[in-house]
């Protein structure tokens, strides 16, 4: 029989409660995403889902626009990257205005990565992080600006994606996601609950 | 902490001001040298591309977040873009390296200290800016470049 005082725990009120306490970082992570856009390699929405309420809901046509202008932007934001010309040794420091002949060799300012795109933006009321991956698929999660790092979502979510939609042999290359099981473990480990 | 480049934007889409500042040679740095190395000025396509970037992510942000959001900055792999907009639709832009804190306030102070003092309250500075002329004013180019260099330093 159970104690009737165990049952009027505040600790033991709802299972939702319970795990958000076994895994803190996990629970306090998954909270604040808002919503989740898949665009495809030529630019095309191919997922949107939104989780909680927090941004402005668009119009389907509203999305597909902002889908394809995200695609474009990104694109120019890895073409404005910074070349800094290789420092010569030779140049003198004090250049005369005809100095500036084009010159042959650059590098970036972190020669080790490669350059990429936009892939986190920051304003007032939420956060970007854009994920693109090797074949050209852009994932991008929009979460509350105060949350970290939200790469242990984003890796959660591409794999789902790997899992539930890659690996389902009815689904279209390209095309919209119509994947039930994907819908529900997105869901299921974004919420927290099944 | 390193800056790339700023541009000025006017409320017309026209680039009023546009700087770039090479990183000096890592082995020579003579005494009487500019400190931060020479500066160049870039062709008008880089300030372009950096005017319709920061033109469609503030569309996009503001359909997202609703008509008082505005967006802060950028980080790809390589750099940061700072954005700061002015309520007479100038814009600030800024270029650094990607460990920069927020230059929000930094471009406000560049905005307020700078630009009001030095251009804005300038009876000879045209108001507007037709035909890509931009800022010509010795005492702001060198009060900017002496605010960046404090910033770098610092």
């Amino acid at each position: 029989m159970l104690h009737p005082d165990w049952l009027l725990d505040p600790r033991l009120d709802s299972p939702r409660d319970e795990l958000a306490s076994c895994f803190p970082v996990a629970f306090q992570l998954a909270r604040t995403v808002f919503s989740l856009i898949i665009i495809n390699k030529a630019g095309g929405l191919i997922y949107q889902r939104e989780f909680q309420a927090g941004l402005r809901k668009l119009s389907t046509n509203d999305y597909l626009v902002l889908a394809g202008t995200f695609h474009g932007v990104h694109a120019i934001t890895r073409s404005i990257t910074p070349k800094l010309p290789l420092a010569s040794n030779t140049s003198p420091a004090v250049s005369s205005p005809g100095a500036n002949t084009p010159t042959t060799g650059y590098s970036y300012p972190n020669p080790g990565t490669p350059a990429s795109g936009l892939e986190s933006l920051e304003t007032e009321k939420f956060r970007l992080t854009c994920f693109q991956t090797l074949t050209g698929t852009k994932f991008l999660l929009f979460t509350d600006p105060t949350s970290g790092t939200v790469d242990t979502v984003m890796n959660k979510v591409y794999e789902l994606y790997a899992d539930y939609v890659m690996k389902n042999p009815f689904y279209q290359l390209e095309m919209p996601v119509r994947c039930e099981a994907f819908d529900r473990h997105l869901g299921a480990w974004l919420r927290g609950r099944t | 902490m390193t800056v790339y480049s700023f541009y000025i934007f006017d409320r017309h889409a026209e680039c009023i001001y546009k700087r770039r500042w090479l990183p000096r040679p890592a082995s020579l740095k003579s005494p009487g040298g500019p400190e931060l190395g020479q500066t160049m000025r870039t062709g008008d396509d880089d300030a372009k591309l950096v005017f319709g970037t920061v033109f469609s992510l503030r569309n996009m942000v503001r359909k997202l977040g609703g008509e008082d959001d505005n967006f802060v900055s950028y980080t790809t792999s390589q750099y940061k873009l700072h954005y700061y907009e002015t309520p007479t639709n100038i814009k600030f832009v800024m270029l650094t390296d990607i460990k920069s804190p927020s230059m929000r306030i930094a471009l406000q102070q560049i905005y307020i200290n700078l630009f009001v003092e030095y251009v804005v309250k300038n009876p000879l500075s045209p108001v507007e800016h037709p035909g890509g002329l931009g800022v010509n004013n010795e005492l702001f180019e060198e009060s900017l470049e002496q605010f960046v260099q404090t910033r770098v330093l610092a």
